[in-house]
């Protein structure tokens, strides 16, 4: 199976005043196209830094990174946010819904964004899926965190993307609502083939993925 | 889409949606408001002096094109010779006094050449003048300053009696015997202007020309003329003030919107992070943050309108004896001078918004 994320010597050094911080000391790491992926590691070893560049939210300093063919370290800012677009669907962990947005619109803009416009056979899909149906007009402020979860959850798969990210996607519920959550994510895997690469801190979060990578210190120390 | 994310944030901070709507609908109405009440002193002023009914006027040379600031007056005598001109109906001369208390012009008349010029007043109440210090007042003076019949009025230092309220419309809004107004400015026999009516307005030309001839040395204009040229472009300053009133209005408008607009954007800095997220590019953030200005900016002019008809309104109820003239022209230059500062004014933060790094903007508080 083709590679669907490639990256060779990844490199990311932030600038904190005149302090350089070395988050990623060169990561090599392939993920096949339908794989469930989690990476696991202590706090502060690279795992956001990576999963960022993975989607295009920040460039690497140096190195390679292949998404879907594409080399994101010799795209420009603006090609990385069109391929971002219809490529990459994002999970995070404080949910990140629009607060003044119902539930329904939440998952919509995320469609009017990709400028394919309204899906409504894809849209009742998701929420199908994702058992959101009752909770549709409601505002994140009203809805509880698995719930918000699973609004997320349906905003990033709403417009079919290749590879879904997820960042800490179960650091805000209590375990009744993460397991709902992994479940949902492993389901969308399994049904759909979805590519899926997580960051968890918890080891039976990451027990539900094909595959665990341990990241320390910017490198991955395992697979 | 784009039109529910705009109109929920608008509806999320109600006070401040408010307070940036406040701010467009003051900037319209106050460039409606100026320049209504600029205009509007204009026209009236132009449409009281058409409203004396004469079809040429006959000034000193050197006389200003306001009728209250003119030079040495002409001697009476000459209002005998233009009488004698074919096709001249009337001829009143008039002595124009400025008091300066109000601000205003007084006319000096002789009730009955001014009577046969003008068509005669309308009286309200009262009648002619009967003393020498009687004093005719316009209806639209009279409720300014509360002033009843036969009341004592003082006037350029001395008290008048209000021998008649009239009908506003013809020239000056205070009338006094032209004996009293010559007593006055210490002079004798003489007038300020001369209205001269001719027997049919088609004679206009003729008469023009016929007095231009008689008295070359004289200002000659016809009424037509002068009334077409009162317009603001012809009143010294004038323009000058509307264009001062206009910057000033969309100086705060545009500082309004700025502020709001700037700290909607730090408020936001989360949500703008998730839209980038969602692969928004900058043109899309960019355009949200417009787009939402332009709502705001719409409720503000609309509500611009009705403040300034309110205000308006307020206005005459206080000051009668001013005019406003809220035109739709001005409207519209008020709504598009407003849209501009708005639009202006939400622009960089709307810049900057779009340049917000999305990490950063995901892990902001």
């Amino acid at each position: 199976m083709e590679p669907i994320i490639q990256t060779r010597d990844l490199k990311k050094i932030y600038r904190l005043g005149k302090v350089a911080v070395q988050a990623l000391r060169g990561v090599d790491c392939i993920v096949h196209e339908g794989e469930f992926v989690a990476v696991v590691g202590p706090s502060g070893c690279g795992k956001s830094t990576f999963l960022h560049i993975l989607g295009g939210l920040t460039g690497p300093t140096s190195g390679q990174v292949l998404v879907a063919g594409n080399d994101f370290s010799k795209m420009s800012d603006a090609d990385r946010t069109r391929f971002r677009r219809h490529t990459i669907g994002f999970v995070f962990q404080r949910f990140n819904l629009l607060p003044t947005l119902t539930a329904r619109n939440n998952i919509a803009i995320a469609q009017h964004i990709q400028g394919n416009g309204f899906n409504p056979h894809r849209f009742e899909e998701a929420v199908e899926m994702l058992g959101i149906k009752e909770k549709l007009d409601h505002r994140p402020f009203a809805l509880s965190g698995g719930e918000q979860q699973r609004v997320a959850i349906a905003r990033a798969v709403i417009s079919e993307p290749k590879i879904l990210l997820a960042d800490e996607p179960t650091g805000n519920l209590d375990t009744e609502n993460s397991q709902a959550v992994l479940n949902m994510l492993r389901g969308l895997n399994k049904t759909f083939g979805q590519t899926i690469l997580m960051i968890t801190h918890n080891p039976e979060a990451a027990g539900v993925a094909d595959r665990i990578i341990h990241m320390r210190d910017g490198r991955i120390i395992s697979e | 889409m784009v039109n529910k994310l705009i109109v929920s944030n608008v509806l999320y901070r109600p006070v401040r949606t408010a307070l940036s709507a406040l701010a467009v609908a003051m900037e319209v109405a106050m460039v409606m408001l100026f320049v209504g009440l600029a205009h509007g002193l204009v026209s009236d002023s132009a449409r009281r002096q058409e409203g004396v009914g004469a079809d040429v006027m006959l000034q000193p040379e050197a006389t200003s094109f306001f009728l209250a600031f003119s030079s040495a007056p002409m001697p009476l005598s000459i209002g005998d010779h233009l009488k004698q001109i074919p096709n001249v109906q009337a001829v009143a001369p008039t002595l124009i006094l400025f008091n300066t208390g109000a601000l205003s012009m007084v006319y000096g008349i002789d009730i009955n050449s001014f009577d046969q010029v003008s068509g005669g007043f309308a009286y309200y109440s009262g009648g002619p003048f009967q003393r020498p210090y009687d004093l005719l007042v316009d209806n639209l003076y009279a409720k300014a300053n509360h002033v009843k019949l036969w009341q004592p009025v003082t006037l350029l230092n001395h008290e008048f009696r209000v021998c008649g309220i009239v009908q506003n419309g013809k020239g000056a809004r205070l009338y006094i015997p032209i004996q009293t107004a010559e007593e006055l400015q210490q002079v004798q026999d003489k007038a300020s202007i001369f209205w001269v009516k001719c027997t049919d307005p088609k004679y206009t030309n003729g008469v023009y020309e016929a007095i231009k001839q008689l008295l070359p040395r004289y200002k000659i204009t016809s009424v037509q003329e002068w009334t077409s040229l009162m317009t603001s472009n012809n009143i010294p300053g004038l323009n000058a003030f509307i264009t001062v009133v206009i910057i000033i209005a969309m100086a705060i408008g545009f500082l309004v919107i700025f502020l709001s607009m700037y700290t909607t954007v730090t408020e936001r800095t989360r949500e703008i992070g998730i839209l980038k997220s969602l692969g928004a590019s900058k043109g899309y953030i960019i355009a949200v943050i417009l787009r939402e200005t332009g709502l705001l900016s719409a409720v503000g002019i609309v509500a611009g309108y009705a403040l300034a008809a309110v205000v308006k309104k307020a206005i005459l109820a206080y000051f009668p004896t001013l005019f406003i003239d809220l035109t739709l022209q001005w409207a519209a230059y008020a709504a598009i001078l407003a849209l501009i500062g708005s639009l202006v004014g939400a622009f960089y933060p709307a810049f900057r918004a779009s340049r917000l790094d999305p990490v950063d903007a995901l892990a902001y508080e």
